[in-house]
């Protein structure tokens, strides 16, 4: 349970800096079959684009008339993950809550690698990739320039400017650190973290910088995450479609974005707790409030999904009424169902309850979260397009292609890559703003 | 032209650090003659050491610089190929607004690193004649310019606000 649970005492800076630092150094058994498995599922994943490189969009399950499917479903989800990070981080910042802490770089790191990942899932979707430089405005001789009203180019713009600053604000705590590594390591690594700390003294000009810089960041990051996500929601809000033109999309979106980010978020801790030894800094402490924000946010999503559905089915409208009807109670019921068990009954319980409350219900109650807002997603794409709204128009049921599974299994596959690669790299908890103060009861 | 000599000094905590710079800073050394290093960022007393910024003016500069060129590249380009839109406006800002928000936002973004990497030296040239003290684990250092050869006096005040050593290192 983890609300008896004690907080560990305060441990010196040379413990602290060990504990984090010794992570980086050795390669072991673990970590190579670790990495190697998902590197040979991202190849199998990469043989599957060229599959469809080769012979186009007719070796996915899309057809008339669901042309949005897996690659759409994937690249919400994956934007809704990058929540995790950014912008739990910047809240917890801004508001200085002292257990953000040994969170915050954990977290910063999901949502670069999560942005990455999900911004791949456009250009996939094009079925033409080599035509994607065709959203940026660049000069060309027929005057030809994207059109800007297009929530495609929107979702362009959001991502890039969200990606940016998610970089910046991951990088900018990792300066002291670096500089810290560049000074006991083994050559090719003393290098390169000198280049990137660029040349950090540690003066009181340099942390003064740091730390206006990180607050403003953290306040700037806020609106941009907030708006990604409210753009991604756009793209379905902007579409006279039933069940799609909706005004609360955009804050749904929001919601269900950072939830399953939290659920996240929560996995990858107890990950790096387990595999990493950092049981005494990623207590239970930290994983009790993180499972009190998830359980906050299930209730702020069945409140929304509720409020969505409530309004169309007093509505009662004939085209959106074939849609909910659809989600409800025929073809898509028992997806619909199972989502709304995963994403409130479970959390509820096994989270709610405090006896039930731990690291181990905690991660159960994220993977069913997870899962719940992957089929949410999918719910939200797919019906709307299966449903048609002329009689004679076809109405063939979606299921997507091994190639399209696969694509989707390479990308949390990627996932772990890129984290076991940031975390032999990097310490994933930021050593300097976790030292602990002779007044400070907060670790 | 006066000798520069350095003062490298050593604290166990940062009360007797703002105690030294208060000396210091009577006895007619400026701000900018005074440099703390440390481990973690060393939050002093408003007036004891300030550095003021302008980091939150350059950001803000930033978002309006890049959100208006953005939305004046938006306008130009969707005049410079007028479709035919049936009466609707050429440009619209309702249609282009996210677009406008977006790029003011990165403006306020890149400004801010940029700033950042400005403001804390890591971009300037460095002056390689000021000597950069190894900050020992617990420890706060305080460097100290002196000009001329007379260091006793700021010596003997950093002795008496509590430096655990004091070290005179000519300018490199």
């Amino acid at each position: 349970m983890f609300a008896t649970q004690k907080q560990p005492e305060l441990l010196p800076y040379g413990k602290i800096r060990e504990d984090l630092f010794r992570p980086l150094s050795g390669m072991t058994r673990k970590y190579f079959a670790a990495i190697l498995i998902p590197l040979l599922i991202i190849l199998f994943g990469a043989y599957a684009w060229t599959v469809q490189l080769r012979f186009g969009m007719g070796v996915t399950g899309l057809q008339r008339p669901v042309f949005w499917g897996f690659y759409i479903v994937d690249f919400v989800f994956w934007i809704g993950i990058s929540h995790a990070g950014t912008l739990i981080s910047a809240i917890l910042r801004l508001t200085d809550a002292g257990w953000r802490k040994p969170i915050t770089r954990a977290a910063e790191a999901i949502t670069l690698f999560a942005l990455m990942i999900g911004g791949l899932f456009p250009i996939i979707h094009l079925g033409r990739a080599w035509y994607f430089y065709w959203l940026i405005p660049y000069p060309n001789m027929r005057l030809l320039w994207p059109n800007f009203r297009s929530p495609l180019l929107w979702d362009l713009t959001a991502i890039l400017t969200y990606v940016t600053g998610s970089a910046i604000y991951l990088y900018l705590p990792l300066i002291p650190d670096m500089a810290q590594l560049a000074q006991h390591n083994v050559p090719w690594r003393r290098k390169l973290y000198h280049a990137l700390s660029l040349g950090w003294t540690g003066s009181d000009t340099e942390w003064h910088a740091l730390e206006r810089a990180m607050k403003l960041m953290a306040g700037i990051i806020l609106a941009v995450a907030i708006s990604v996500h409210t753009v991604v929601a756009w793209d379905f809000a902007m579409a006279i479609a039933p069940m799609w033109h909706s005004t609360i999309f955009g804050p749904y979106f929001v919601v269900g974005a950072i939830f399953s980010g939290l659920a996240g978020l929560m996995i990858v801790m107890a990950a790096i707790r387990k595999f990493m030894g950092l049981e005494q800094y990623l207590t239970r402490h930290h994983f009790d409030n993180l499972a009190k924000l998830l359980l906050l946010m299930s209730i702020l999503w069945l409140y929304f999904t509720l409020a969505e559905h409530l309004t169309v089915w007093y509505g009662n409208d004939p085209a959106d009424m074939a849609v909910f009807g659809a989600r409800t109670r025929t073809r898509f019921a028992f997806l619909f169902w199972l989502m709304v068990g995963v994403n409130f009954v479970v959390p509820f319980v096994l989270l709610g309850i405090r006896k039930l409350r731990g690291i181990t219900t905690g991660v159960i109650a994220s993977f069913g979260i997870l899962l719940g807002m992957f089929l949410e997603r999918y719910i939200i794409v797919v019906p709307t397009l299966s449903v048609t709204r002329l009689p004679a128009a076809s109405s063939n049921f979606y299921s997507p292609s091994w190639v399209e599974l696969a694509i989707t299994a390479a990308t949390f596959a990627g996932m772990i890559v890129l984290y076991l690669l940031f975390s032999k790299l990097f310490p994933i908890i930021a050593v300097w703003e976790f030292k602990p103060h002779p007044h400070e009861d907060e670790i | 032209m006066a000798s520069v000599t350095y003062l490298l000094s050593e604290f166990r905590d940062k009360d007797a650090v703002a105690s030294a710079i208060h000396s210091l800073r009577a006895a007619g050394l400026g701000t900018g003659d005074l440099d703390v290093f440390s481990e973690e960022p060393i939050e002093f007393r408003r007036g004891v050491l300030d550095r003021p910024s302008h980091m939150s003016l350059v950001s803000v500069l930033g978002a309006i610089v890049v959100g208006s060129v953005a939305t004046l590249f938006v306008w130009w380009a969707q005049n410079n190929y007028a479709v035919v839109t049936g009466g609707m406006p050429v440009y619209s800002f309702w249609g282009t607004g996210v677009i406008t928000y977006e790029m003011t936002m990165l403006g306020a973004v890149l400004a801010t690193f940029g700033y950042f990497l400005w403001e804390s030296g890591l971009l300037r040239k460095r002056d390689k004649t000021k000597p950069v003290p190894i900050v020992p684990p617990e420890c706060i250092c305080l460097r100290v310019r002196c000009t001329g050869d007379d260091v006793a006096r700021p010596t003997a005040l950093l002795r008496s606000a509590g430096a655990t050593s004091v070290e005179k290192r000519a300018s490199l």
